[in-house]
């Protein structure tokens, strides 16, 4: 019953592009990742005779749409989700139990257990992570340099980086902050914006400065984290107006921030390590030489918000994975597929290539990624991350924080935005599964 | 013998007229059931992932009540009406009409030139549009550069201080071919011997236009305002792109919020909700168009 429901609801559409999946073999992916998946495509097709179909879509709306070809049952057999879906995607049956062909994988034992933990449901793993990340504040040091701020910037507290912020402003640059807000990068602004400011608002006790209050069993629908965090969005996008909200909003949003660092016109970006490549290409075709790109831009850390017992600097971190779709045709296939792309040669030049943050130790212990200049300096970042609150339901948390945001931008008080937050989570999970910390 | 040859072969028989009806029959049918499955999906809590995917339950109109309780549904209604109020109606249509009457009886290069350009803004993808126009009205855009910046004014971010403005204009730019080739035709079909007597009985212009034109392609209008109406009031592409339903929820109509709802908050079941308070809607306009069609008495 269930699978008619889901297969007529979300999908005829889906149904035309259904042919390709009887091919031997099909995948889906991002195409910000092509220079990892690609590679390993190629060389499973030469290895075993077999086609593969793959798909490639852009970055906005991916998220979406493997959710829904997963639902009607029309993915593809190979697909990259993000890592907090994954226990949605297996909770629901959609994802397959890799665990024994896992155990016949020789490369598998060098994967480092944490990161295997959120790819994992009711403990078993139901795809393997391609890499993880750190968070940070990336800033245009030519912008600064016009803007008289000192470098390296070294921000102690939130109130820094608007100062900073409104120094940019003045000097006529127009996206001087940055926050990600808003549905439409989707996770994108919960984990580079929402969440970053959240864990430096409050101290980390009793889960004071999280959407989870996990020792209550329950979600946080008000606190004075949320405030602040709600609070910060305000001064950025509404009181000050640091930044024009449109920037979340744009056609192509990724291509909007190149543009504005290319013109000169974005001071501080809150983003991740992926950025090293990403702010110019994610496939790292053309990009200018680590040395020239450090030139071109800084980070520093997120600090915290200066509140007390607030922690000094913040990180979460999160990451993608490849998982094979339960309902594969042929699991032996698919899964030979995803070993060929995780295969060591290709996945540590691409890990390295582009100064992803790796999840395995033969790769990180490698000599040239030890070497590597920048994840030497983000890997000391990740000493005091700490992940996504993933519990069941998180998916509807993340989107309950971005329409929060959303109506901050619209002008909605920090008390409004709280409200409707916290009615969200009643309405989602039943009053006594949300508290308030006051 | 000869009479059976040049029968119909079409009327030849009930079979015949079934096999032909096939097509037809089955578009029908899927169109009630998926429209039955929306229905019955909005009467569930039903999940596109996680464990409400598989034990999702009956919770009988709790999510017709959530249209009316939470916020989302009435604002994202109340920005629909005047998405399709202004950019359907009064853009299209106002527009399409007053273009088709002003280049009547006209030929050459300059109805060419118009019919080209109304064209190309029709015939472009909704994809390639959106980009056009958020190039055009950026900061450092077409419309700045050119207009706003010669004149002397600061350049103007429109999609962040006039979004709505700027996704109606676009929708009008995209849209009144349609409206201008429908009228163009209509105006057509009135008789120029009947204009020709009335300007004969002493009928000024605007006499012409409101006794005779308008009362004659009155249907032509209510098919026209139907159509447009439908397709705007349910138009999600053009706008998705150019802001996502931005900034904040300026630009955030009732398709972007059914497909946030459904695909990305992944409750199907309030999508569906949604879409059967849409399809109510749209029904409700349709059967006044539909009155309007009427001949009055």
């Amino acid at each position: 019953m269930k699978k008619y429901l889901l297969a007529s609801g979300a999908g005829l559409a889906m149904l035309c592009q259904m042919a390709p999946a009887f091919a031997d073999v099909s995948i889906m992916y991002p195409d910000w990742m092509s220079a990892l998946v690609e590679p390993g495509i190629s060389n499973f097709e030469a290895a075993s005779g077999q086609k593969v179909n793959a798909v490639k879509m852009p970055g906005d709306g991916y998220e979406q749409r493997v959710a829904v070809d997963l639902a009607a049952g029309t993915a593809p057999d190979v697909v990259v989700v993000d890592s907090f879906m994954v226990s949605e995607l297996a909770s629901a049956g959609y994802l397959y139990d890799l665990d024994d062909k896992l155990a016949g994988w020789d490369q598998f034992k060098y994967y480092m257990p944490g990161l295997l933990d959120v790819a994992s449901y009711d403990g078993s793993v139901y795809a393997l992570p391609t890499d993880t990340d750190v968070r940070m504040l990336w800033y245009d040091k030519s912008v600064f340099e016009k803007a008289g701020i000192e470098m390296p910037w070294a921000p102690k507290t939130w109130d820094d980086v608007i100062a900073a912020a409104e120094k940019i402003k003045a000097a006529g640059v127009e996206n001087a902050f940055v926050l990600p807000a808003g549905t439409k990068q989707g996770e994108a602004a919960t984990m580079q914006g929402f969440y970053m400011a959240l864990l430096g608002a409050d101290t980390p006790t009793d889960d004071r400065n999280r959407l989870r209050a996990w020792d209550k069993n329950a979600w946080i629908g008000d606190s004075p984290a949320l405030r602040r965090t709600l609070d910060l969005y305000k001064t950025v996008y509404v009181d000050k107006e640091l930044t024009p909200a449109s920037i979340n909003y744009e056609t192509d949003v990724g291509a909007a921030i190149r543009e504005a660092i290319s013109k000169d016109q974005l001071g501080i970006l809150a983003s991740g390590s992926w950025e090293f490549s990403c702010l110019w290409d994610c496939n790292g075709i053309n990009i200018p030489s680590a040395e020239e790109r450090n030139a071109t831009l800084g980070w520093t850390p997120w600090p915290g918000s200066g509140a007390e017992g607030a922690p000094a600097t913040t990180n979460i971190s999160g990451g993608w994975t490849l998982g094979v779709s339960a309902k594969a045709a042929d699991p032996d296939a698919a899964f030979g597929l995803l070993t060929s792309i995780f295969d060591k040669d290709n996945f540590a030049k691409w890990t390295i290539g582009e100064h992803r943050m790796g999840v395995r130790t033969d790769i990180t212990e490698s000599a040239e990624y030890t070497s590597d200049a920048f994840l030497a300096e983000a890997t000391k970042l990740a000493a005091t991350t700490t992940g996504r609150d993933t519990y069941p339901g998180y998916a509807k948390v993340t989107t309950a924080v971005q329409e929060a945001t959303a109506a901050i931008l619209d002008g909605a008080s920090v008390e409004d935005a709280i409200a409707e937050y916290k009615a969200t989570l009643e309405d989602e999970f039943g009053a006594e599964a949300v508290i308030t910390f006051k | 013998m000869r009479s059976q040859d040049i029968r119909p072969w079409l009327a030849s028989g009930g079979p015949l007229l079934f096999v032909a009806a096939l097509p037809a029959i089955l578009l029908v049918g899927v169109l009630l059931y998926f429209t039955f499955w929306a229905l019955a999906f909005s009467f569930t809590d039903l999940e596109t992932v996680g464990a409400k995917a598989v034990n999702w339950s009956w919770v009988g109109i709790d999510n017709y009540v959530r249209l009316f309780t939470r916020k989302g549904f009435l604002e994202s209604l109340w920005v629909t009406l005047q998405f399709t109020f202004f950019s359907a109606i009064v853009g299209q249509c106002v527009m399409g009409f007053l273009l088709a009457v002003a280049l009547r009886g006209k030929t050459g290069r300059l109805r060419a030139l118009v019919e080209v350009s109304l064209m190309l803004g029709w015939l472009l993808p909704d994809i390639v549009a959106a980009f056009l126009w958020s190039a055009t009205t950026s900061e450092s855009g077409l419309l700045n550069q050119f207009i706003v910046i010669p004149l002397g004014f600061d350049p103007i971010n429109f999609r962040n201080d006039y979004a709505l403005t700027v996704v109606i204009l676009a929708n009008v730019w995209k849209g009144t071919a349609w409206s201008y080739l429908l009228f163009t035709a209509a105006l057509d079909s009135v008789p120029r011997e009947v204009l020709e007597a009335a300007t004969v009985d002493g009928a000024t212009s605007r006499q012409r236009m409101w006794r005779i034109v308008l009362p004659m392609i009155r249907p032509h209008i209510a098919t026209n305002m139907l159509f447009i109406t439908i397709w705007t009031f349910t138009y999600f592409s053009l706008i998705f792109a150019m802001t996502g339903g931005g900034p904040g929820n300026d630009t955030r109509v009732l398709a972007i919020f059914l497909y946030l709802q459904s695909f990305d908050v992944h409750k199907l079941g309030y999508g569906s909700a949604i879409s059967v308070a849409m399809l109510v809607i749209v029904g409700g306009l349709s059967l006044i168009y539909l009155r309007l069609l009427k001949e009055p008495k």
